[in-house]
């Protein structure tokens, strides 16, 4: 608990490139008619954790989703602004999708292992890469697995199919799945959601561990873990963007009254 | 009125109505495919049955004398004359008997009618043989024994070494036919087209050598000949038999249980590997059962692809439009249209108008006998492919529904393109709904009958469709088909019951593939759901 007071604090709103993982100006968002992003407008740290918090349906899953273009996916989807990760800007029409994907790495609430062997599951988009030297996908599963912590568990019955592994286990090989392609974003959406406290604990663990060598992005509904894991959070409330600041700020002196309500649970 | 109703039957009496009726409409579908399955797999397994063999004394309904005969019930059942009901009930069911007698030395059968009445009496002797001859037909009769070339009586405990000789003399006829004196006579032929003088010497030498290897097939012939297995029929008449025309004697009198489950394995396997004869009511079903399983084949090479591939368009590409639905209700309506329209569709598009065009372009020099112009295996394979095309469509589409969203944006975030995430996620988990629809494609079109018969199917196929030479698949020929040839069957089997019996055999047979297909694609489905489950 001592380090929670240690905890440097950049300053936000004049990062310097070199320190920015992400930059969003101006996003806006529109799913059909509706407005789902509305202006914002923020600069996510490097090598840190950034917490997205807000009610259900405010817009931060959307958030996260268009730092890899996943809205790209859902019918009717338009946007307008940047998004700048190493100062290029991935919403250019010219943007190789594919290749921005694999390198901003996503794992979403439910764990969704691919009908095949552990082992296929991890090297799945190493493959996709044009990786196929036995030896070296031998080496980037290994050191995959053991960054999720499950490489013990499972090294003994790697070419298993993947679905016989427990809920807990099958959300760390979706996250050695993310890992094997060593990304330097990782965009967690829920992702302990529909896992037991304890597995949850796994996973807290894991990201914490994860930031030295990425920047991890989470959404989250569970204040507690934002407070617990993040070193900033953003509140986000219907679409806006409505404070973004060093987690232990925002969770103990918040200065808007709607973030002060959210985090004592006055709505939402 | 209404009301009234209302209050006879309460709630409780209407759903126990309700209850009951359903049930009972489930018991009677239940009942009516039991019995189907009972009724085939009697009928059709009484083909391999070794029926015992009775001697019957009768007499004749009109001149009153008593005869004595071998002979084996067919079937019974009500005659078909206009007092049959009167008959029925003074003289019981007429009786459908096949009988063999001796008639000025010849071994005569015949199918003959007889009422219960008539028989005088009858008994089972165990000295009573089946005969089975090269030409489909069976006679009974009671050996007495072998005549050779050299001796006049042989006892019929060599009958197989007898036989055995018989087969290889078989043999070197068949060699000197098709290896020496086939190609002689092709040349000759040849000749004579070409217009060779009819006394050139080349010419004549052949002439010489073809008269050469005839006289051998007439020394051989004549040693076959020699060969006789002397048979009485049950008043004693001696006939003589050349043993060449004999396939297998048996004694089904003799046979106990065990016996003649043995005897009947060993015609399931004849049934199973031999060709037809008689006209299609005797001997096996192979090229049928062959033509059958090609044509499915072809047809599942044919249609997977192109249904798969529909099926991944329209339901991961095609914009969600009116089009679009327009199109996948007319794929739905494919599956509704009778067979035959494939059928006539397939003759006319298929085999006229691209066959014949094929013809015209790569095969002129054989025209006027057409080459792909004619109705063959290729040709059918494509109609029933696209007879079954909306099953694979509608069972794919199905499955890749039912592909979880989560699993494809899994893919996607890992950096897959559309085309990979179908390939390599989407595909594999939907597998099982594929190979269900493409199974259900295989027992329909082992099935159909009609519209095989306008593109390609035929009664009798002198060859098969894959043989030695080249390009050994032979997808322009004609071939049998199980369908075809119990349609075919069935209308022989009015003249000759005999051959009705074979074609309950054949719907076995045909139903056990349909079963069979059917259980593998059940099988491989679970054993996919398993592979490919999600929690």
């Amino acid at each position: 608990m001592l380090n929670l007071f240690e905890r440097e604090k950049l300053d936000l709103q004049s990062l310097s490139p070199s320190d920015t993982a992400i930059n969003v100006e101006g996003l806006n968002l529109w799913f059909g008619k509706k407005q789902v992003l509305n202006d914002i407008s923020m600069k996510i740290p490097k090598h840190r954790i950034t917490a997205l918090i807000g009610q259900s349906g405010c817009g931060k899953s959307t958030l996260i989703s268009s730092f890899n273009r996943m809205n790209d996916l859902v019918d009717g989807c338009r946007y307008l602004g940047k998004v700048e990760i190493d100062g290029r800007d991935i919403n250019h029409s010219r943007e190789n999708v594919a290749r921005l994907r694999a390198s901003v790495g996503m794992v979403f609430q439910r764990p969704n292992p691919f009908p095949m062997s552990i082992y296929e599951n991890v090297c799945y988009g190493l493959k996709l890469q044009g990786m196929s030297l036995r030896r070296t996908l031998d080496d980037s599963v290994e050191q995959a697995l053991r960054d999720a912590a499950l490489w013990e568990e499972v090294k003994d019955r790697l070419f298993e199919p993947a679905n016989i592994l427990s809920g807990g286990q099958q959300q760390r090989l979706v996250f050695a799945r993310a890992l094997a392609l060593q990304p330097d974003i990782l965009l967690l959406d829920e992702p302990t959601s529909a896992l037991d406290p304890l597995t949850t604990l796994y996973i807290e663990e894991l990201m914490i561990s994860l930031k030295k060598r990425c920047t991890v992005i989470i959404v989250t509904h569970n204040m507690q873990q934002a407070a617990r894991v993040s070193d900033y959070t953003a509140f986000i409330h219907q679409g806006e963007l409505i404070e973004y600041a060093d987690s232990d700020s925002l969770f103990t002196m918040p200065v808007k009254k709607q973030t002060e309500d959210y985090i004592t649970g006055r709505y939402g | 009125m209404k009301s009234a109703i209302g209050k006879i039957y309460t709630a409780d009496k209407r759903q126990a109505l309700a209850v009951g009726l359903a049930a009972s409409m489930a018991a009677v579908l239940l009942l009516s495919l039991i019995s189907i399955v009972i009724f085939i797999l009697i009928r059709g397994s009484s083909y391999f049955w070794p029926a015992s063999i009775n001697t019957i004394e009768y007499s004749d309904f009109h001149s009153g004398k008593t005869e004595q005969v071998f002979g084996q019930i067919l079937m019974s059942r009500v005659p078909a004359s206009t007092f049959a009901e009167d008959r029925v009930i003074e003289q019981g069911l007429e009786q459908h008997w096949l009988m063999s007698r001796v008639e000025n030395g010849e071994l005569i059968q015949s199918n003959e009618i007889i009422l219960p009445t008539q028989i005088v009496s009858s008994r089972n002797e165990l000295d009573i043989a089946e005969l089975r001859l090269t030409d489909g037909t069976r006679a009974f009769i009671a050996p007495a024994g072998i005549r050779t070339e050299d001796r006049e009586y042989v006892d019929l405990v060599e009958f197989s070494d007898v036989h055995k000789n018989v087969k290889i003399l078989q043999r070197q006829l068949k060699v000197i036919r098709d290896e020496h004196l086939s190609p002689i006579h092709r040349q000759i032929a040849q000749y004579d087209r070409d217009g060779v003088a009819l006394d050139a010497p080349a010419r004549v030498k052949l002439l010489n050598e073809f008269e050469h290897f005839q006289r051998a097939i007439g020394n051989l012939e004549q040693a076959l000949n020699g060969y006789q297995l002397v048979v009485r029929d049950a008043m004693g008449k001696q006939a003589l038999v050349p043993m060449g025309n004999i396939v297998s004697v048996n004694f089904p009198n003799r046979l106990g249980f065990w016996g003649k489950m043995g005897f009947a394995a060993q015609r399931i396997w004849g049934f199973l590997t031999e060709e037809p004869k008689l006209a299609n009511t005797a001997g096996g079903v192979f090229p049928a059962l062959f033509g059958t399983v090609l044509m499915i084949l072809l047809m599942t090479v044919i249609v997977t692809p192109f249904g798969v591939l529909a099926a991944i368009y329209l339901s991961e590409y095609a914009p969600n439009n009116s089009l679009t639905a327009a199109v996948r209700i007319a794929v739905s309506n494919m599956a509704g249209v009778p067979s035959i329209v494939y059928g006539v569709f397939g003759l006319g598009f298929f085999v006229y108008g691209i066959g014949g065009t094929i013809d015209s372009l790569f095969y002129s020099d054989r025209l006027p006998s057409p080459t792909f112009g004619t109705p063959g295996l290729f040709w059918a394979s494509l109609t029933m492919a696209l007879l079954t095309l909306p099953v694979v469509i509608v069972a794919t589409e199905e499955g890749l529904k039912r592909v979880p969203q989560g699993l494809r944006d899994s893919s996607y975030a890992l950096g897959a393109t559309k085309i990979e995430t179908i390939w390599y996620t989407v595909l594999p988990v939907a597998s099982p709904a594929i190979m269900t629809g493409v199974i259900l494609a295989c027992a329909r079109a082992a099935g159909e009958v009609a519209p095989l018969m306008l593109v390609g199917a035929v009664k009798f196929a002198p060859t098969l469709p894959v043989d030695g030479d080249f390009p050994f698949l032979h997808v322009e020929r004609q071939f049998m088909h199980l369908g075809v040839f119990i349609y075919d069957g069935t209308f022989h089997s009015q003249v000759n019951s005999q051959g009705s019996s074979m074609m309950f055999a054949a719907c076995l047979l045909l139903l056990v593939c349909v079963f069979g297909l059917n259980f593998v694609a059940i099988k491989l489905r679970s054993r996919l759901r398993k592979r490919y489950a999600r929690d």
